[in-house]
């Protein structure tokens, strides 16, 4: 039996964690729930909070919360959590490392290997990011799919017949379209587009922006610089967005919302499901439009799809059923949870990997043209930058490609030669990934030829060689160690840190006897007291100063009590504080 | 070096739907994730003879290079060589070249 490789969907509101049994996709459950909310936080004990726990702390200690961390990743930025500042890559880390340790206890024995979905549109840089936040928390990322393609895998298992699927994958944070050929037990995409800044986020985003003007309009104050109240108008932003799937009209009151001249302000409105279409309609617009560059790229028309799978939580927006009935003309599916398909998608492909059977086997394309630079013609100027492509957009993976070039000038020695990312025929438009410089050509007339060779392996990674044709002197690089920040040291480093905020436990070497104690470092009673501090903390803002002093001294010894590790002592103190709450909230 | 239609194990005659099938039935064997050389060689093999138009490029590409001279040498004696038609080419193909199945394969009209 091969070692175990788990399934890992890291999103941006939400991950799961998953793996097969018996030919069967799991969704590891951690406690009772599928889904890991994708929050990351620092407790008043100094200890990492994961999931619903750092979600609910977002509301009292914003600036000790960290949400969307997915939306930073690729970049060269830092976040601040508890005045420690950072990488996207750590703070996803934090969250692996705890998908990570729910699988391991529900297995019983260590795990090392996943496979983690990307968006397809992601780029280099953010899918070399995500591997690094892998490494972080110790687990080898045998491979990253995509998305779409992992949620097509989950569907495709099921088919019998030829179909052409489109794949439409409304996250958290980033939007993707894939057209795919389903046949005799292969998944073969055939076109891939997207947004990688554009979903639930921005819709919440649009539903705040709204709730700010409403405050500023009517009390004349901007909440911006009110970080708590922010959080809350956040979630009530969430929360309206729910209920808009289901109902035409939501009630978004929050009260103390915050105090203002020593008044307290209350907010308390209603939001139109139409009202709410219109606000978000420039995004829908936009995916609707990807979805027919997909479609261009698969050299498709929508009549020639046979179906339209929907992924993605952001999906259960009405309007974006409407929109894909009216284009195709039949109802998209969603038989399998759209929060849950692509992580089932991941498992199924971990096993393949891992040389089990499996039914369907996957046939992925890269979503970006890869190419040089050259000297040549553009708007009819010479210029010196003209993009080159050299493996095209939607090209199968893995690929390998070559292209000829000649040397500009007699004697010319030395060529340089940049890698470009992107579609626009001007070089400098696209993104530039990494360049060297092949030295010591031959000292001949212009026109020596150098051939450059472009790799893509199937986790988008590029390998590049440029070779003398004359006397087979070769330059190569892998684009991978370019964009690379964490190498050697700095990934020690960055894994120690994480480590040391699970306290002292150092995940990645546990035996399976000891997981149980360890893995979950607090009791259940411990964690429900947590939780319970956390709530009564929230409704500080709304109480009497009477009610906020009964509950500060609970809270004061409900804590003494969990550092103490008394877990007898936090009966009393729980009870009451439960009573105050179910009192101040009925 | 195996032709493209040996390593999907196919007939030259073969139709596009025939190649598409082997062609799975070889990528459900051979996924990209357990070989990727070998899936890549089956990939590009594909791609060579998947449809009617590749079919005739590929026909070209592994004729011997004698009758490409020859075909060329005819356009370099023309005054016009853009004016030089298809239907010539493939005459002076079939004109010089004894590879039975290749011919065939040019010559075999669209479905």
């Amino acid at each position: 039996m091969n070692e175990i490789i788990i399934g890992i969907d890291l999103g941006t509101t939400n991950s799961e964690v998953s793996v097969i049994e018996q030919g069967k996709v799991t969704i590891i459950k951690d406690g009772d729930k599928k889904m890991l909310a994708s929050f990351v936080g620092i407790d008043d004990a100094g200890q990492v909070i994961v999931g619903e726990m750092a979600r609910n702390q977002y509301l009292v200690y914003p600036e000790r919360t960290i949400k969307s961390i997915k939306r930073l990743m690729g970049q060269d930025s830092q976040v601040v959590l508890a005045d420690q500042a950072y990488t996207p890559q750590e703070i996803s880390a934090i969250i692996l490392t705890r998908l990570k340790g729910i699988a391991e206890q529900y297995l019983g024995q260590t795990v090392s290997k996943a496979v983690i979905t990307v968006p397809a549109y992601f780029s280099d840089a953010q899918r070399q990011a995500t591997r690094e936040a892998g490494e972080i928390a110790g687990l080898d990322v045998v491979r990253m799919i995509n998305e779409p393609t992992a949620a097509a895998l989950a569907y495709g298992a099921m088919q019998a017949e030829e179909k052409k699927v489109l794949v439409y994958d409304l996250g958290g944070g980033t939007f993707d379209v894939s057209v795919v050929n389903m046949q005799d037990g292969v998944v073969e995409v055939l076109s891939s587009h997207g947004d990688n800044h554009l979903g639930g986020d921005d819709f919440d985003q649009q539903i705040i922006e709204f709730l700010v003007d409403h405050i500023q309009k009517t009390h004349g104050i901007d909440v911006h610089s009110h970080s708590k109240a922010m959080a809350r108008l956040t979630r009530a932003a969430e929360e309206a967005k729910f209920l808009l799937s289901d109902q035409p009209y939501a009630q978004i009151n929050e009260e103390y919302l915050l105090e203002h001249e020593g008044a307290a302000v209350h907010l308390s409105l209603e939001l139109s499901r139409m009202a709410y279409e219109e606000m978000i309609e420039d995004y829908i617009n936009a995916t609707i439009d990807a979805t027919h560059t997909a479609l261009k790229g698969a050299k498709l028309t929508a009549p020639d799809i046979d179906e339209v799978i929907l992924v993605g939580g952001s999906t259960r927006t009405p309007c974006i059923r409407e929109r894909l009935f009216n284009d195709f003309g039949f109802e998209p599916h969603s038989e399998v949870d759209p929060d849950l398909c692509v992580a089932m998608g991941a498992a199924i492909q971990a096993a393949m990997i891992n040389g089990q059977e499996v039914d369907t086997v996957l046939v992925d394309v890269t979503p970006y043209t890869y190419g040089t630079s050259a000297i040549g013609v553009l708007d009819g100027q010479p210029y010196p930058f003209m993009f080159v492509p050299v493996i095209h957009k939607n090209s199968v993976l893995p690929n390998r490609k070559a292209d000829a070039f000649a040397t500009s000038y007699d004697g010319q020695d030395t060529v340089e030669i940049t890698i470009y990312q992107g579609e626009d025929p001007d070089a400098l438009n696209n993104v530039k990934i990494g360049e060297f410089l092949v030295e010591g050509l031959l000292d001949v007339a212009r026109g020596n030829v150098v051939t450059l060779t472009l790799g893509l392996d199937l986790n988008g990674l590029l390998n590049v060689s440029a070779v003398e044709k004359e006397t087979g002197l070769e330059k190569s690089i892998t684009i991978k160690n370019a964009l690379s920040q964490f190498e050697g040291e700095a990934l020690d480093a960055a894994q120690q840190r994480i480590t040391s905020l699970f306290g002292q436990l150092d995940p990645r070497v546990i035996d399976a006897d000891t997981l149980q104690s360890s893995i979950v470092s607090d009791a259940p009673e411990i964690a429900a007291a947590r939780e319970l501090i956390i709530k009564a903390e929230g409704l500080f803002a709304k109480v009497s100063d009477e009610d906020k002093e009964d509950m500060a001294g609970l809270i004061e010894i409900m804590r003494t009590c969990i550092e103490a590790q008394n877990i007898e002592g936090l009966d009393e103190p729980s009870a009451q504080l439960t009573d105050i709450i179910y009192y101040l909230e009925s | 070096m195996n032709t493209a239609y040996e390593i999907l194990d196919v007939a030259t005659t073969a139709n596009d739907v025939g190649i598409k099938q082997a062609y799975l039935r070889l990528v459900k064997d051979n996924p990209p994730d357990r070989d990727q050389e070998k899936f890549q060689l089956i990939h590009n093999a594909y791609t060579a003879i998947k449809d009617h138009k590749s079919r005739v490029s590929y026909a070209l590409f592994m004729l011997p290079e004698t009758s490409f001279d020859t075909v060329i040498d005819q356009m370099l004696q023309t005054e016009h060589p853009a004016n030089f038609s298809a239907e010539l080419v493939n005459q002076l193909l079939r004109a010089s070249v004894d590879d039975a199945t290749l011919l065939n394969i040019i010559a075999t009209p669209k479905k």
